[in-house]
């Protein structure tokens, strides 16, 4: 009975047809269009390297790519260091109750605007905001915090640590809890357990959610642009910027793939090293 | 006593942790009642005045016509992409299912930026952009893995002799999917509508780039916040909060429900 | 000469490279109780699963009622089946899984409803009819199973494992439910399990699979007592199998030389040739235990070493000297008597006639 008959096809064929006409089209068409042309801003299709030249010999370029690179990196060592703890304690220390309800509260950022919450931050650390206020009246303060990578930071987090709370706790949380317990009973100093025993065993699952706080970072361009103050911008920032001011999609188009390609080898890496088998000795 | 002190201490941790997560949530319901044009501590007097002001606003209830057709529309069509993955493979082997599955699941994977580029310039290459339903085309690519998880999840449970025993009584094919398969998936099917509504009611910067003049809500937020601060923007982030949140809680109600009820008592 | 109603001619099913099922031919009777027995992977699941149609077999044909079946899908077949794993819709309430069946049919709801309560009152759990399947046991999903494939009051049955979740006890009353439906209702069961109890406590004949051949086909009676060969006298497991050398015949039985004597075993047909290789068994309650020699002609002495209860009946397990081993079946009373214990030397005896010359 699994046979390729009509009844099959109605279920396969769709999406195939839809995906490859809405998912996989634009994707090619934009590599396509890195090589397209603009004159008198209007796009002529051809296979050109000039927008290439041109995006990969300006300083600028250059400058966003680090800096983009350098903040998405940042992002993820302080949220997979600041998760850590939290989800040790949930994974290990707390009741089943407590851990199903955290990861319910931690679910919930995700269906509230980013965008609000963005805006909300934006006046709680205002030169005037609420955090300026509150140590304003012990003496400190004001600092600037908007308009600084530590607003941008901050932005990342909001979108990035609810998620990689929730994968390092499942990972963790899937520990063997018995080879805990034989680490223990050799000897093994509570710290030296976490270092030695727990996190190689949760290995994978922390890089995994390590490279998806890096693929958010990496793409949002709402954080650098209104807690950072997109001075120089970010690689989305320029994407923006370029798409929606002169017409340039091409130009755009190459640092969208050059994003891509960034991705996708730190993805490749990543889970390598997620899933290498360790040399045994 | 030191291991006790210690979980104190991350029990504490993890509250400072909560607070980060929900402190915008918190100030933005709490700014969109608060006077002030630019709130700060202390708070100004309650007011719904930035209430009244969306309520009175035409471009507001545009916006939210807009997005009540985009993510009804995306989540019917998500959901029934979703379904036609989920069931296939479930049900068929055959060659090239990774690549298949990989098809349907890679999207969110992918920087939302970059989707919002390219769908943009294949959309008004192929003539379908600046349309209402070059977002719901966009949502629907970007939604329906999520409708597709959660269906496959509950497939999962299914008995694989469900669908034999329905051919076995006189069923066709197709009666089988009518009366056996859909019937059994009915609670994920709830779940990933509201599932996918929610998230494209939230998303901004793929329907930013293909809509046009057709804002959304959260494009409207997001050409308000390029502008002034606007108080406006927390009385709507509000709102859109509770509609989100309804979404979410009666998809989790579904499924959940369902979920523990699975075990079988023989 | 009107034909059986279930006919397999030479069917074959392969899988890639693997044949599960090769050149079976059976036929099965209007009104008979046919098990389909064998150990896991044997072939006994594919081909009930040929009968229903969820499998098209690679060669050969199965005709049912006369008509060639190979390509016709399940849905167009009559020929329900109960599941191993129930099956049963989680959706639905008992009576609605009931009515299943006749709704593909097209019934109108009215009829439906009350054949499918005259069903669920038939197999007694008639108040259960509103009843989430879920919250019934094992026992009454099974009674739901059973009506949901009856109602459509069809000429064959398929049964899958169908007893194979109950509890011990919850077996025997479903054996006695089955067996009492198939009588009264007069249609052909086909009964696959891997149950040697449950197929030969019901099953007008016993159909023995192994590596997807049939083994035998015959009344239980007969599979004990004579086995078709080494296999089914193993996989029936109550059997003493001797084997040696044939040193004689005369008159339709042979004489064996066997590490422990030389015996006398019926021979039918033609009689194998002096000096070859040859293995008999003798049913383990055909074998005649006691303290003292009876004269009988076939004797050995062995020694207890063990003993084993299964209900009433008793199996004792005995080593003859040169280690060959035996074993006894008997009722508990007669146990009594013998008032064995281990490492007691009996004497063991059997008629010529109750041994059976294995094919070579």
């Amino acid at each position: 009975m699994s046979r390729l008959n009509a009844y099959a096809l109605t279920w396969r064929l769709p999406i195939i047809i839809w995906q490859i006409l809405f998912f996989l089209g634009p994707l090619l068409f934009m590599i396509a269009m890195s090589f397209f042309l603009v004159k008198n801003y209007r796009m002529i299709e051809a296979f050109e390297f000039k927008n290439w030249e041109k995006m990969l010999s300006r300083g600028y370029v250059w400058d966003s790519y680090w800096l983009t690179l350098g903040l998405a990196a940042l992002s993820t060592a302080i949220a997979s260091l600041i998760a850590f703890p939290a989800a040790f304690f949930l994974a290990f220390k707390s009741s089943e109750n407590l851990r199903r309800w955290a990861i319910f509260l931690l679910i919930i950022p995700f269906f509230t605007s980013y965008l609000v919450r963005t805006f909300s931050w934006y006046v709680i650390l205002a030169e005037s905001g609420v955090i300026n206020a509150l140590i304003g009246n012990i003496g400190l303060g004001p600092y600037t915090m908007l308009n600084t990578k530590f607003g941008t930071i901050i932005g990342y987090l909001t979108l990035t640590l609810p998620l990689v709370v929730i994968l390092q706790t499942v990972s963790l949380a899937n520990v063997d809890k018995n080879l805990i317990q034989a680490a223990q009973n050799l000897g093994c100093s509570p710290w030296r357990t976490i270092r030695a025993v727990i996190i190689p065993s949760a290995k994978a699952g922390l890089i995994i959610a390590a490279l998806f706080c890096f693929i958010l970072s990496f793409g949002d361009f709402v954080a650098p642009y209104y807690l950072g103050g997109s001075k120089p911008p970010t690689l989305p920032i320029l994407i923006i910027d370029t798409t929606k001011s002169g017409q340039q999609w091409p130009r755009a188009a190459v640092v969208a793939v050059m994003m891509m390609v960034t991705l996708f080898t730190i993805a490749f890496a990543s889970i390598m090293l997620a899933y290498r088998k360790r040399v045994s000795k | 006593m030191r291991g006790a002190s210690i979980t104190w201490a991350l029990r504490i941790y993890l509250l400072l942790i909560f607070t980060f997560v929900f402190a915008p949530i918190v100030f933005s319901v709490i700014f969109s009642f608060n006077s002030d044009r630019f709130p700060t501590i202390p708070l100004g007097s309650f007011t719904t005045e930035w209430y009244a002001k969306i309520f009175a606003d035409s471009e507001v209830w545009e916006a939210a016509r807009n997005s009540l057709i985009v993510s009804l529309s995306t989540c019917i069509l998500a959901t029934i992409l979703g379904f036609c993955t989920a069931y296939s493979d479930y049900r068929y082997n055959f060659k090239f299912k990774g690549p298949y599955l990989a098809l349907v699941l890679l999207p969110p994977t992918i920087p939302l930026i970059i989707m919002a580029l390219a769908m943009l310039a294949w959309f008004s290459k192929i003539g379908v952009s600046g349309q209402l339903w070059s977002i719901i085309i966009a949502h629907s690519v970007l939604t329906a893995p999520f409708a597709m998880a959660i269906i496959r999840l509950r497939l999962n449970q299914i008995d694989p002799n469900l669908e034999p025993a329905a051919w076995n009584l006189g069923a066709s094919e197709w009666r089988t999917m009518r009366e056996v398969i859909v019937p059994f998936c009915k609670p994920a099917i709830f779940s990933a509508l509201f599932l996918t509504a929610a998230i494209s009611f939230d998303e901004f910067a793929v329907a930013w780039f293909v809509s046009g003049l057709n804002k959304t809500i959260p494009v409207l937020v997001l050409e308000i916040v390029q502008g002034n601060i606007d108080p406006r923007v927390n009385a709507i982030g509000t709102f859109v909060f509770f509609i989100s949140m309804t979404l979410v809680i009666l998809a989790q109600l579904f499924f959940l429900a369902r979920l523990n009820t699975k075990a079988d008592p023989q | 000469m009107t034909e059986s109603l279930v006919v397999l001619d030479r069917v074959v099913k392969r899988f890639g490279t693997f044949t599960a099922v090769r050149e079976a031919n059976l036929t099965i009777d209007q009104g008979e109780f046919i098990a389909i027995m064998g150990p896991s992977g044997c072939g006994k699941t594919t081909t009930l699963r040929m009968l229903a149609g969820l499998e098209e077999p690679t060669e050969g044909e199965i005709r049912i009622g006369g008509k060639r079946m190979n390509t016709v899908p399940p849905h167009e077949r009559d020929t329900p089946m109960v599941w191993q794993s129930l099956a049963l819709f989680p959706f639905l309430n008992a009576r609605e899984n009931v009515e299943f069946g006749l709704k593909m049919r097209g019934v109108d709801a009215p009829t439906r409803k009350r054949r499918a309560l005259d069903w669920l009152e038939r197999l007694e759990i008639g108040q259960f009819a509103e009843r989430n399947i879920e919250t019934l046991s094992g026992g009454q999903k099974q009674r739901v199973a059973l009506a949901r494939s009856l109602i459509t009051e069809p000429q064959l049955l398929l049964l899958d494992e169908p007893l194979s979740a109950l509890d011990a006890h919850l077996v025997i009353r479903m054996q006695s439910v089955l067996t009492r439906l198939q009588r009264e209702l007069g249609i052909t069961f086909v009964y696959v399990t891997h149950s040697q109890s449950e197929a030969f406590a019901m099953a007008d004949r016993v159909v023995i699979m192994a590596q997807g051949e049939i083994a035998q086909v015959g009344k239980p009676r007969d599979i004990y007592r004579a086995p078709a060969n080494r296999f089914v006298a193993e996989f029936v497991g109550r059997n003493n199998i001797l084997s040696g050398k044939i040193a004689g015949a005369n008159a339709g039985f042979v004489r064996v030389e066997t590490p422990v004597g030389t015996l006398n075993v019926q021979a039918e047909g033609t009689a194998p040739v002096t000096g070859t290789e040859a293995s008999f068994v003798v049913a383990a309650d055909m074998v005649h235990i006691d303290r003292t020699p009876d004269g009988a002609e076939n004797a050995v002495q062995a020694s207890l070493i063990s003993e084993e209860f299964i209900g009433s009946v008793v199996t004792l397990f005995l080593e003859a000297p040169d280690g060959t081993e035996f074993k006894v079946q008997l009722q508990e009373r007669a146990l009594a008597a013998l008032e064995p214990r281990t490492g007691d030397v009996f004497h063991l005896s059997w008629k010529a006639e109750d041994a059976h010359l294995l094919p070579a």
